[in-house]
């Protein structure tokens, strides 16, 4: 088991689930961010599951899921929720203990 | 009436005392209403209320939307007013923690799309009609983006129109901060009743206060109205629609004193109040003891409310003068209750007052003195509360009896701290009369609403065996008091036996 170096992204998969609402703009936003996020830190392992609260509504009340876009890093542990449309990177990647992209990193 | 409109404007009854009064029947059914308010001030308990209310009394479903506490405080905040919690969460009652955990990451715009989807599926699963948003503020900030939060707004105003919800909106404003009202100043736009809680602090005493900012196509009162948190929930202190058409008098209630009884044609009216001034040490409680004994001795229910006093001083005192209080407060007939006066703000007074004449069911009622209300939580609202005690006991049937102190030393100054000598139906003054190096006590009626009076001043008389009032002055005689009245009772006695009844002491 991974539970060392969360960071190191290279190694266990990383499994996410995204709950959307429909077609809703922050939802479509928050798929096509996280698809992007995913190519470009987890290339080679990650697994994106895609809740549309529209279609299972009573499932979000369920899992707790309060406002949508909610995305739920699942593993590698510990779970990780992170709100919004992911629109913002950098938050992104600190929640999931990722280094920050160059561009923002003042050194 | 041509076509029947669908808008018709239909209102649910709040479950909260007094709040169906100053809105006129309650909260507008399937529309939205605003509770705002500082913190603490009791918007999510007014919130909560209002659903198990819907839920106990009308069975109607309903849904509570967490977004600040977790569910499960709320759910134990509702079991310490005795509300049975657990059997509505079982049939009728869902509560939702919406509040983000700590831990959560915000990267981005997120709307309520999702929440109202899965609340809209919940309500239709469990039949709900009535659902709280409780701080919706604390989700609305996390956007961080005024337009944002104003189009989510819209969005949960348009989603509770579209499934004909009635809907409870609880939102913090800070008065100190006016950025904050402003930020969501638009809310009470949207909504179709808006009702502010606030609390201040007055001579030291919290002060909770309601005000209906307004109400769509519905007459409400304007006025800031008084309420408190009491042991059963909140209780509204309306003083709206309450002041009854006076009713005939005709029964008379003895005063406990014999010769008062015929000054006044035969004692007080049944269901009316009668007020007694003076200043202090004047015998006011006395004859409040008096009233309360006779009451007692007819076998009727009783209830002695004293301020700052208790009852053991106040029974050994009376005893003093043969008011033996001890066999009634023993058989129950007789309450006595000492209130600390700077304990709780007039408003709490008023409703703790109230659960006594509940608990007690009296046919008469001592408040001793009146006036105590007045130095706690500012005068106009005591003023208040006084008048909506009256309207109480009136509306029941009590015949109550206050006393208030005269604050001034100038014992022609008669008007009371509370003014309610304009709303009593009766009364009496007691003076001190000082002649001759002797200091005695004068009864004046003052006023007797519906009846003759005598305007004659008397002198009582406190003595081991009873309460009295001495005879009147002759006419074209001099009032004579205390020991010249002694002495001339003497002579007269001496000459033609008539004398007063009490002996002196």
């Amino acid at each position: 088991m991974n539970e060392s170096n969360p960071a190191n992204h290279s190694n266990g998969a990383h499994l996410f689930r995204l709950y959307v609402a429909g077609g809703a703009p922050n939802s479509v936003r928050a798929i096509a961010n996280l698809y992007f996020i995913c190519r470009r830190h987890f290339p080679e392992s990650h697994r994106i599951e895609i809740i549309d609260v529209l279609k299972e509504p009573l499932r979000a009340l369920a899992e707790a899921i309060v406002v949508t876009p909610t995305l739920v890093k699942v593993s590698p542990g510990p779970e990780q929720q992170i709100i919004g449309n992911l629109s913002e990177e950098d938050e992104v990647l600190r929640a999931l203990g990722l280094p920050q992209t160059e561009s923002k990193e003042s050194k | 009436m041509s076509d029947k409109n669908p808008d018709l404007l239909e209102k649910i009854s709040s479950g909260i005392e007094g709040f169906d009064d100053i809105t006129a029947g309650g909260l507008p059914l399937r529309r939205t209403t605003l509770l705002m308010g500082g913190p603490g001030c009791g918007k999510t308990v007014f919130a909560l209320q209002m659903l198990v209310s819907a839920a106990q009394r009308h069975s109607t479903p309903g849904i509570f939307v967490a977004f600040e506490e977790t569910a499960r405080r709320i759910v134990a905040n509702g079991e310490t007013f005795g509300w049975n919690m657990p059997a509505l969460e079982e049939k009728q009652l869902f509560f939702l923690d919406a509040s983000m955990r700590s831990d959560v990451v915000k990267a981005g715009a997120f709307d309520l799309t999702g929440l109202l989807a899965s609340l809209a599926a919940k309500a239709s699963q469990m039949g709900a009609r009535i659902i709280v948003f409780d701080a919706i503020d604390v989700l609305l900030s996390l956007l961080n983006d005024p337009v944002a939060e104003c189009r989510e707004l819209y969005r949960l105003h348009e989603w509770l129109t579209t499934h004909r919800l009635t809907g409870i909106l609880t939102t913090k404003v800070d008065d100190n901060k006016p950025g904050t009202a402003q930020r969501y100043g638009f809310m009470p736009f949207m909504a179709d009743c808006a009702v502010l809680l606030s609390q201040r602090v007055s001579d030291r005493v919290a002060v909770r206060a309601v005000r209906v900012l307004k109400y769509r196509g519905s007459p409400h009162v304007l006025n800031e109205v008084p309420f408190v948190i009491g042991p059963t929930g909140v209780e509204v202190g309306s003083s709206n629609g309450v002041h009854p058409e006076p009713q005939p008098f005709e029964e008379r209630v003895s005063t406990g004193i014999e010769r008062l009884d015929e000054m006044l044609g035969g004692g007080w009216f049944r269901g009316t109040n009668a007020l007694i001034t003076g200043s202090s040490g004047s015998g006011k409680s006395t004859l409040a003891g008096a009233y309360i004994e006779a009451a007692c001795l007819r076998g009727e229910r009783a209830l002695f409310i004293s301020f700052d006093e208790n009852a053991r001083d106040i029974v050994r005192d009376l005893s003093t003068v043969a008011i033996d209080l001890a066999p009634h407060l023993a058989s129950g007939l007789l309450r006595m209750e000492a209130v600390r006066t700077e304990a709780a703000s007039s408003e709490e007074h008023f409703m703790s007052i109230k659960r006594l004449i509940a608990e007690q069911q009296p046919r008469c009622v001592v408040v001793d003195p009146l006036s105590a209300l007045a130095r706690v939580g500012g005068g106009l609202a005591a003023r208040a509360v006084a008048e909506r005690l009256i309207y109480l006991c009136r509306n029941a049937g009590i015949t109550v009896l206050f006393t208030s102190l005269l604050e001034g030393i100038d014992p022609h100054l008669e008007t009371t701290t509370l003014h309610v000598s304009t709303i009593s139906d009766s009364w009496i003054q007691i003076s001190y009369s000082l002649e001759d190096g002797e200091r005695n006590r004068a009864l004046s009626i003052i006023k007797s609403r519906g009846s003759k009076h005598s305007g004659q001043l008397r002198e009582l008389i406190f003595s081991h065996i009873g309460v009295t009032l001495a005879d009147p002055r002759p006419p074209g005689g001099a009032m004579l008091m205390g020991t010249l009245r002694r002495e001339k009772e003497d002579a007269d006695h001496a000459g033609d036996g008539s004398r007063a009844r009490v002996e002196k002491s």
